[in-house]
């Protein structure tokens, strides 16, 4: 168990960072939580894709047209790279929802917003 | 000797910590100051993984446009506030993330160790194109530059449509307020 949190750490810091996103999407009433969770999910698979790539010891990869050194993989950078935009496109389309909600319904409390919609 | 240095340790703690606060923090503008400092907290761990674009990439749009995102939409709604520092534990979600957990941590101890250089995705030939090909065939010296908008240029290309798209259906949402 020591050992593999020795050689796997990062592996266990995603499954982590999964787990505190999906709870802050289930748990929280708030809807402001729910996109920070849902974000804090999304780093985590980052870290999975970005540490599958990583090589001790390797550098960043960018060559010089010379190639004696060990580069890391640069194909999960690029895969990253796109996520984090379309991510943060994401949560721009979600927080703009969630004004519109807010002024439909004066709050940004799940369970409130619930009973409003059951009154009409 | 183990590839994961306590550098790269004392960060990834670091991000969890700032993510379970987050989570938690029951005043929302609280949550989001540890929002930021989770994603500068990764951008760094992004550096220790040899990862200088992503780094860029997470501290200027991780931290920087989606915390600016946050903050105008707790300044056009409300922030609830309380006694209470923390938010109770819903322990029917902790079932539903017990279970998640559970299921991906039976996959780790199949996973290469990190920064192993016999790893799949170390040794794959399409790594080893790119990085023997990249700079004769596009003149780029950045590998991950050359990926992104020589190779995968249409890939790129998507994401372009999906920030248009994105920017479009924003100011569709909110077409009746007073500030678009």
């Amino acid at each position: 168990m020591i050992d593999l949190l020795a050689t796997h750490y990062n592996y266990l810091v995603y499954v982590a960072l999964v787990g505190i996103g999906l709870y802050g999407v289930t748990a929280s009433s708030n809807l402001v939580t729910k996109i920070i969770g849902l974000n804090v999910f999304q780093v985590g698979i980052f870290l999975f894709f970005v540490t599958s790539g990583y090589i001790q010891g390797g550098s960043p990869p960018v060559v010089h047209g010379h190639g004696a050194e060990t580069f890391v993989s640069p194909l999960p950078h690029v895969l990253i790279l796109t996520a984090i935009v379309v991510g943060v496109s994401l949560t721009a389309v979600a927080l703009a929802l969630v004004v519109r909600i807010y002024n439909a319904y004066g709050t940004l409390d799940e369970e409130a917003i619930r009973e409003v919609q059951l009154n009409d | 000797m183990s590839a994961v240095t306590a550098e790269l340790a004392v960060v990834l703690t670091f991000s969890v910590l700032t993510a379970l606060a987050a989570i938690f923090l029951r005043d929302v503008l609280n949550a989001i100051i540890a929002f930021a400092a989770f994603s500068f907290g990764i951008a760094v761990a992004w550096l220790l993984l040899a990862a200088p674009d992503v780094a860029l990439t997470e501290a200027a749009v991780g931290a920087g446009i989606t915390t600016v995102l946050f903050l105008v939409t707790i300044a056009k709604t409300v922030r609830p506030s309380g006694e209470r520092l923390f938010e109770p534990i819903e322990w029917r979600s902790v079932a539903v993330v017990v279970v998640l957990a559970g299921t991906l941590l039976t996959t780790v101890r199949s996973l290469p160790a990190v920064g192993s250089p016999t790893s799949p995705v170390a040794t794959s030939r399409i790594t080893e194109y790119y990085l023997e090909n990249a700079y004769p065939e596009t003149g780029v010296e950045n590998v991950v530059t050359a990926v992104l908008a020589a190779y995968r240029g249409f890939d790129t290309l998507g994401e372009a449509t999906v920030v248009i798209a994105a920017g479009l259906a924003v100011l569709l949402v909110l077409r009746q307020e007073a500030y678009v």
